[in-house]
């Protein structure tokens, strides 16, 4: 009989009852208000998702020595982590987002991309905020790139500068993003004016196959020569377009946008979230990176609205341009540019600014892998 | 033509070549074994010879030779075959000399003697490629290493004994890391934050003059004005009503959505609004050479008066 009572209390020393914490609950409460906003608000539901189970998973307390948890080193879970802790995971989602999108609203109007090197401004602000919160540099730019509204350039380059903050880096770059139509809207609606809101922009000319193809091959080369150290975000999104345009690769390119950019979020969200484990997580760090992120966010939408309001002064009336694309600089692609179109309609209801807010949206996506490439230059 | 083709060709061999040059390698570090040496994959202390690539490219050193005898430059060779014998980019390869080549790829077949010198030769068995006087009064715990004055032009003048660091780059471990250096030199984030905005721009900047030159030249802006009387789209509207009123007319009610998606092509091209010329979509483009512009082929010929 002693011997049964002897087997259960040993049984109740591995299970999670036993090695529970409070932070272990409020960690698994975080990961189920992440599932519940993926599901029930519908915010970005494909990272929100498995990210908020991943939270939850990382934090059933453990008895130690199981080689189950994340960090243990041979563990099922610790070899999918290596996707994102040797940083192999984003650039194949930067391949599928080549292969899914469609570049040709900037080619048909690349004057628009100068905007998404302006809401870049973000990265930068936090960067120099970040340093006066008494980060390091390689810290500062890792927290910086949230800015960038990029959740796989903000892992790759927190996996490279700052390994040990990249489980909260990634959240709150993901939040963020779910977040951008709550946060950029009434920063929109503060910077511009009413008449502003009613510039009607020109249609944008007709693209053909030949620069579509052209387009992903001149830009990577333009911008991998001028930061090298972008190459595998740059290359995997240029490779991943010309794939799509080119016309005869239909079939990579529908696994590239398809079957292989969901397995590997699927398990980037899962492993970014398991990653959170309560004692690395819940930390004052923590807390700043997420009020620097927000402020990241911020200073890159007042960039972006700023910037066309003031090229504007320099641009003939039928040339002017909506500021209420600024916004879309930041690389969150399609949210942002959803904002704009409905910032848009809300003012005049037959001003479609979607396919202008495009071009900006998707130079901000090459914008944030150059300043990563940047970043990683200077401080990897 | 040919001529610059060969040159290329030159310059791209001699690059080659360069890559692959075993002068780049040195002989960066040494020690006698002790307790507080390395140990090898047997566990056993055993005395080591550390060759660092200080060169940009992979050199491989398989074939080379090892000795410590001036008299016998082919003592010991580093086995071929073995891709671990290709040092990449300032790497460092550690060779264990146990005096026992048997026990691996990286294992010599002669140890270590105080007061003598070792000598790495090239895969040719007669070029000396760099050497190492081991100090006879050399202590216990020290090794004897290469530094560089100079870390960018790799000049090794300084041999010292030193502290042992086997497997690492002389110096680095003293060296400070770019984020360090950062913080020294901008403490403050504004000129990282200045040069990455303008690289940013400049980088985008770019990309707009190239893209804006390319959308000129393939929306004709740069063509002569011959072509102009084509694109004035006037009668190309009036025959795409036709084709619209065409299709409502004759097209079966069960043919709503192909009806669509040719009124849908009909449309864009009319507006010259964003189209995605793609095969797998309807798509109408203007083409010049067509033969329904000849005249030759109208229906109605002009009745010649005989």
């Amino acid at each position: 009989m002693e011997q049964i009572f002897d087997s259960l209390s040993q049984f109740w020393q591995f299970t999670g009852f036993a090695n529970c914490t409070w932070q272990h609950l409020a960690m698994i409460a975080i990961g189920i208000v992440f599932i519940t906003l993926g599901i029930v608000k519908e915010w970005e539901p494909m990272l929100l998702v498995p990210i908020g189970f991943g939270i939850v998973i990382g934090n059933i307390p453990l008895f130690p020595g199981l080689n189950i948890g994340v960090y243990e080193d041979g563990s099922v879970l610790n070899t999918l982590y290596q996707g994102v802790r040797q940083g192999w995971y984003p650039p194949l989602i930067f391949l599928g987002i080549g292969a899914m999108t469609d570049f040709s609203a900037l080619i048909s109007q690349p004057r628009l991309m100068l905007i998404g090197a302006a809401a870049q401004m973000g990265i930068f602000g936090a960067y120099l905020l970040a340093l006066a919160f008494g980060f390091s540099p390689n810290e500062a730019g890792a927290i910086g790139i949230i800015g960038g509204a990029d959740g796989p350039t903000a892992i790759f380059l927190s996996s490279k500068l700052a390994p040990d903050l990249m489980g909260a880096i990634a959240v709150c770059a993901y939040s963020y993003m779910a977040l951008v139509p709550v946060i950029q809207k009434p920063i929109m609606l503060l910077l511009t004016t009413k008449k502003e809101r009613l510039i009607e922009m020109p249609k944008p000319r007709v693209v053909s196959q030949k620069e579509k193809i052209i387009f992903p091959i001149v830009g990577f080369i333009c911008t991998a020569f001028i930061v090298p150290s972008g190459l595998p975000l740059l290359g995997m999104l240029f490779f991943g377009n010309l794939l799509k345009e080119s016309g005869v690769t239909r079939r990579l390119a529908n696994t590239a946008g398809g079957p292989l950019i969901d397995v590997v979020t699927t398990l980037i969200g899962l492993t970014v979230g398991a990653s959170t484990q309560a004692d690395k997580f819940l930390t004052g760090n923590s807390l700043k990176i997420f009020a620097l992120g927000l402020v990241s966010f911020i200073i890159a939408t007042t960039c972006g609205v700023l910037f066309v309001k003031v090229w504007n002064l320099f641009l003939r009336p039928e040339r002017k341009i909506n500021p209420l694309i600024g916004n879309a600089g930041v690389s969150a692609v399609p949210d942002s540019a959803r904002v704009s179109e409905v910032v848009g309609r809300e003012a005049n209801p037959n001003n479609h600014l979607l396919m202008h807010a495009m071009a900006p949206n998707v130079a901000g996506v090459i914008g944030s892998a150059v300043a990563a490439g940047i970043l990683l230059g200077f401080l990897g | 033509m040919r001529k610059t083709a060969i040159i290329f060709c030159l310059i791209l061999a001699s690059a080659g070549l360069r890559a692959q040059n075993l002068s780049d390698l040195i002989i960066s570090e040494a020690m006698k074994g002790s307790e507080v040496s390395v140990t090898d994959e047997y566990g056993c202390h055993c005395d080591w010879i550390e060759i660092f690539n200080t060169s940009q490219g992979t050199v491989n050193f398989a074939g080379c030779f090892l000795t410590d005898d001036p008299s016998d430059l082919t003592k010991c060779q580093i086995p071929k075959g073995y891709n671990s014998t290709k040092l990449g980019p300032r790497q460092v390869a550690l060779l264990y000399a146990s005096g026992l080549s048997a026990k691996g790829v990286f294992h010599l077949n002669f140890t270590l003697r105080k007061g003598s010198t070792i000598y790495l030769v090239s895969n040719d068995g007669r070029t000396i490629i760099d050497s190492l006087d081991i100090p006879s009064e050399l202590d216990e715990s020290q090794s004897v290493a290469k530094f560089a004055h100079d870390n960018k032009e790799m000049v090794f003048d300084d041999v010292r004994p030193a502290s042992p660091s086997p497997g690492i780059i002389n110096g680095k471990h003293n060296q400070k890391s770019r984020a360090q250096m950062m913080k020294e030199t901008d403490p403050h984030g504004w000129t990282l934050t200045i040069v990455s905005v303008s690289v940013v721009f400049a980088a985008l900047l770019i990309l707009f003059l190239i893209y804006n030159l390319s959308g000129n030249i393939f929306s004709g802006k740069y063509k002569r004005k011959a072509g102009k009387k084509k694109a004035s789209g006037q009668p190309d509207e009036a025959t795409a009503a036709a084709i619209a009123m065409a299709l409502e007319r004759y097209t079966a009610s069960d043919m709503g959505p192909e009806a669509a998606a040719i009124a849908a092509a009909l449309h864009l091209y009319l507006s010259e609004s964003v189209h995605d010329v793609e095969p797998g979509f309807i798509t109408i483009v203007r083409n010049p050479a067509s033969d329904w512009a000849n005249k030759s082929l109208t229906f109605r010929k002009t009745i010649r008066k005989i």
